[in-house]
């Protein structure tokens, strides 16, 4: 037991070093304020004061070295923190001699000024090896973060083909223990950012025992009471959410293999709905099949802003894309002055509303260009058969609205080319009787809307039921 | 000098008095020696008050245009809502939720299976089992079944999505409305229609973005925190629109005051709010002269929009609609008629579909009945009407309550009530939606052979609201608003797209 008597005093380092600040500090202060007339009483105790500061200072360098030749920190770190502590014990000792030998008086204030410097920066970086580099920043930069937050993915399309180990988990270990097992840092000297270090443990022994996740000291440490001194991941890092700990004992059951795939292990329920989870949480949401998958340069800004100055949306169709909706809904300009506008916008263009607007033939024929159009609605506008003409060049068409225009079968049979055209809206136009077998039979599988739907009345519509009598 | 611009200058000076008064010595030296240290602090924290963690995008709340259309996250298959909800909740197994089996236990004891440890609100001791008080037909091509309560309904079954197996944890109307409609049962959350105007905007800046609408004679029992902006700017709370007299209370000019006097004084009471923005930089003042246009802008474009009589008679007969009075089948032209002029959510309250049994109206065979033939009619010309204008395509229609009922008769106190009815039940409902990007014809969910709980496929009103939030562009999970140093959301820490019912 006497052999681990410097390891004990390397350990006595932390609760050491916060003497010398104290009273370092209060020899400071005690040294500025005797420099004013009131309270120059305090200048015979400041020798004492830094006298103690500086013995001080000098135990926990000592100590502070036992301790770093035992513990496993950072290097770097450490050999940092190491020389300013050294330069905070000789600055102390030098602040002291010329304090007890009362040269240098006017300089007293500035070397006193340096070693607080020197203090903070010391204890700072004595910090940053316990408490992790970014302890102190981390609250103010990051406010939201959440330690228990499970690790982000690249989607998994399928999961049964996913690798166990390097999309499953090596994303785990990556984001939660590589910072203290990997290249830098190897705390008890082990390493998981490579299989076969990995497989070799660390200074206790191996700590990954294949197909017994029960006696791996890697599952053992995950599961111990966060509040257990030997809790990995230590309780002020994020922690492993309860699914990696699950995902992580059952590769380790199944062998703890490094290149198979999920679906060449065994999965139990409650493994196969966690699987699913995966999937379902890394799918990405289903562009819609009509719009354009390639992106688009930003659109012309000044013909964006004249619209929407004169009261028309225009606006990209989400956040990160520049294809573009409009809707003239409470147009501030005669229209004529506005369709125009809409040219320069035309790679971006795939929605664009016009409804209930004193909208003419002629007017159409200047967004014949706008190609990328998908969704167009018309409805209640003055176009007729002739407008419709200038639409055939839309051949990304998807839906048309035209109720109650003045178009006939004619005009929308002219579109019969544009073969994405899915729906057309047509209630309440010239097409009457037998042309909606023709138009149905024209376009193939979209949906030819005539509406004019009735709900008929039904006598029980207006009937009221009342409660039977009762006897007595 | 105008009668204008007298009233302009006294304001203006009265404007400036108040202004020099706060301009004391006093006043002066507190604010500097206060002022300093926030200056300091605030900027320690810059970024934290609102941040989120991503540090984009902290609020989309801007004040000088609260309400003006804003990007959803990705393209969303909707445009706007409208939320069908018949409060009181009424029961999915006389509308459709088909159970033969319950048929033969009618007027059994219940099994005690059912009754250990459950709580029901009314239920006490051993209640009978009550048999479906319907027939019941397979409808359209899908073959779902619906009850012969809703032939009209019956005939568009083949446009809708059903959820069969909707569960909640709240059993009684306000907490259980109150999760529907904000994702907490206690009150103080935004509402579904609040965080989505917060989210988007609105397109017609001439109209609000979130109008509600009420029928049935009385307000649903959570009352307006149903439609609440909870910690949202206030300025997302629903505005609730009356179908008989004036849609919105004091609209109209009092009289004695023309048009032109009304756009003089709000003039007059922007410049002065625009000097005041000058003087202090509060946000909250661009937004108050925002409201103030909006509100003048609104009592042209309101009641020209509210106004149903200039309807064609086709469509009065198709809704069934019954002028000059505040009814259901009103409440729902009405939406429609808000959703063409680009409303982004309107939310319908329906009261009346509480049928315990303990009187007539209250009864799942007298009164339940004269509530469906409201509704029936009307929610069926919705969606065709929806239809015909090309409008569901972008336009999410959603019908339900905010529990179900129990297959067991309600014995309140114990003792049986005079007329049949059932209970209040949260393991199994139906709700159903439409249009806006959701499959035709589908249904999602299962229950057990008597329709007392879920055996697959449940979701809960979290899951709905994620779905809604999902087809107007918004990933549910990623859609918050920092309060009280955190971040919250609609469906707080549930929720899941129900994929199932997505076109």
């Amino acid at each position: 037991m006497f052999l681990s008597i410097p390891e004990f005093i390397g350990h006595l380092h932390p609760v050491l070093v916060h003497v010398p600040i104290g009273i370092l500090l209060l020899g400071c202060l005690f040294l500025w304020q005797s420099r004013k007339d009131k309270t120059e009483h305090l200048q015979p105790v400041i020798n004492v004061i830094l006298f103690w500061g500086m013995v001080s200072a000098f135990l926990s360098c000592i100590t502070g070295y036992i301790l770093s030749t035992t513990g496993d920190y950072e290097e770097g770190l450490v050999e940092f923190h190491q020389w300013m502590g050294i330069a905070v014990a000789a600055i102390s000792a030098f602040v002291y001699y010329i304090n007890k030998k009362n040269i240098l008086y006017r300089w007293q204030t500035m070397f006193t000024v340096m070693l607080l410097l020197l203090i903070i920066v010391t204890g700072h970086l004595g910090g940053s090896l316990t408490h992790g580099s970014d302890y102190l920043t981390k609250p103010l930069l990051d406010p939201g973060a959440d330690p228990d937050v499970a690790v982000k993915r690249k989607p998994i399309p399928n999961v049964q083909e996913a690798a166990v180990y390097s999309d499953l988990l090596e994303p785990v270990f990556k984001a939660k223990c590589y910072t203290c097992h990997g290249r830098s840092k190897q705390k008890g000297k082990l390493r998981l950012d490579q299989p076969d270090l990995m497989m070799k443990g660390g200074k206790d022994g191996k700590v990954i025992i294949p197909g017994n996740p029960k006696e791996s000291e890697l599952v053992k440490r995950i599961l111990l009471p966060k509040e257990a001194d030997h809790h990995m991941a230590p309780r002020e890092k994020a922690q492993l959410t309860e699914q990696e700990i699950s995902l992580i004992g059952w590769w380790i059951e199944n062998g703890a293999d490094f290149t198979r795939k999920v679906k060449d292990l065994p999965q139990p329920d409650k493994i196969k709905s966690q699987l699913l989870d995966l999937q379902k949480a890394t799918i990405e949401v289903k562009p819609l099949p009509e719009l354009p998958t390639q992106p688009v340069e930003k659109a012309d800004q000044q013909s964006v802003a004249a619209l929407t100055n004169a009261g028309v949306v225009v606006l990209p169709i989400s956040q990160n894309s520049n294809y573009l909706e409009a809707n003239f809904i409470n147009p501030q300009m005669p229209l004529d002055s506005l369709i125009h506008l809409l040219a320069p916008l035309k790679p971006q263009l795939v929605s664009l509303k016009l409804s209930g607007l004193p909208l003419t033939d002629q007017m159409l024929s200047s967004i014949a260009n706008c190609t990328q159009i998908r969704r167009l609605e018309l409805d209640h506008t003055n176009i007729t058969d002739q407008g419709l003409q200038s639409l055939q060049s839309l051949d990304q068409l998807y839906s048309l609205n035209l109720v109650g225009t003045r178009v006939t079968a004619t005009g929308v049979l002219s579109l019969k080319s544009l073969k994405k055209l899915k729906s057309v809206y047509l209630f309440q136009t010239g097409i009457k009787g037998s042309d909606w077998q023709i138009l149905k039979r024209a376009f193939p599988g979209a949906l030819i809307d005539s509406g004019g739907y009735t709900v008929p009345f039904l006598p029980t519509d207006t009937m009221i039921v009342r409660p039977p009598k009762r006897k007595g | 000098m105008t009668q204008k611009e007298i009233h302009n200058k006294r304001l203006l000076k009265e404007a400036n008095e108040r202004a020099l008064q706060l301009v004391t010595r006093r006043h002066f030296l507190k604010e500097s020696a206060m002022g300093f240290g926030a200056l300091a602090i605030g900027s320690l924290l810059g970024g934290c008050h609102f941040g989120s963690s991503n540090g984009v995008n902290s609020t989309l709340f801007d004040p000088a245009h609260p309400l003006a259309p804003k990007l959803p996250m990705f393209p969303g298959r909707a445009k706007s809502v409208i939320y069908l909800h018949m409060a009181g909740a009424p029961s999915q197994l006389e509308l459709f939720d088909y159970k033969p089996a319950l048929m033969k236990l009618d007027g059994q004891d219940c099994p005690q299976s059912l009754l250990e440890g459950k709580r029901f609100a009314f239920i006490r001791g051993v209640p009978k089992m009550l048999a479906p008080q319907a027939n019941f037909k397979q409808r359209g091509q899908c073959g779902a079944w619906v009850s012969d309560h809703l032939p009209h309904f019956s005939t568009i079954v083949d446009e809708v999505s059903f959820l069969k197996s909707v569960t909640t944890d709240q059993f009684n109307h306000a907490p259980a409305q109150l999760l529907v409609h904000t994702g907490s049962p206690r009150l103080g959350r935004p509402s579904m229609g609040s965080w989505v105007t917060y989210g988007l905007g609105t397109e017609n800046q001439n109209l609000p973005g979130f109008v509600v609408l009420t029928s049935g004679g009385k307000f649903p029992d959570a009352g307006k925190s149903v439609w609440g902006s909870g910690f949202l700017p206030s300025v997302y709370q629903g505005v609730q629109c009356r179908s008989e007299g004036d849609p919105v209370l004091f609209i109209k000019d009092p009289a004695g005051m023309d048009r032109d006097l009304r756009k003089a004084s709000i003039d007059a009471i922007n410049e002065v709010n625009k000097k005041e923005y000058e003087e202090y930089r509060d946000p909250e003042i661009l937004s108050r002269i925002s409201q103030y246009e909006m509100a003048y802008r609104m009592q042209i474009s309101v009641p020209d929009v509210m106004n149903i009589n200039d309807e064609p008679q086709y469509i009065h007969d198709m809704y069934g609609t019954q002028p000059n009075k505040a009814c259901f089948a009103n409440n729902i032209l009405l939406a429609r008629k808000l959703v063409e002029k680009g409303v982004r959510f309107v939310q319908l309250f329906d009261w009346g579909w509480d049928s315990h049994g303990s009187d007539a109206n209250l009864a799942i065979d007298v009164g339940f009945i004269n509530k469906c033939r409201q509704v029936d009619k009307s929610i069926t010309a919705l969606i065709l009407d929806l239809k015909q204008r090309g409008l569901l395509e972008e336009t999410l229609v959603v019908w339900g309550g905010e529990f179900g009922r129990t297959p067991m008769q309600e014995n309140r106190e114990g003792k049986q009530n005079p007329f049949k009815g059932r209970d209040h039940h949260t393991e199994a409902f139906t709700i159903w939606m439409a249009g806006g990007g959701i499959k035709k014809g589908a249904s999602y969910g299962e229950t057990d052979e008597i329709g007392y709980a879920s055996i697959g496929g449940k979701v809960t009103p979290f899951d709905i609201q994620a779905t809604i939030l999902n087809q107007l562009g918004f990933n549910h999970e990623k859609f918050t608003y920092q309060f009280q140093g955190r971040p919250f959301r609609l469906t707080d820490v549930s929720g899941e797209v129900i994929r199932e019912i997505l076109a």
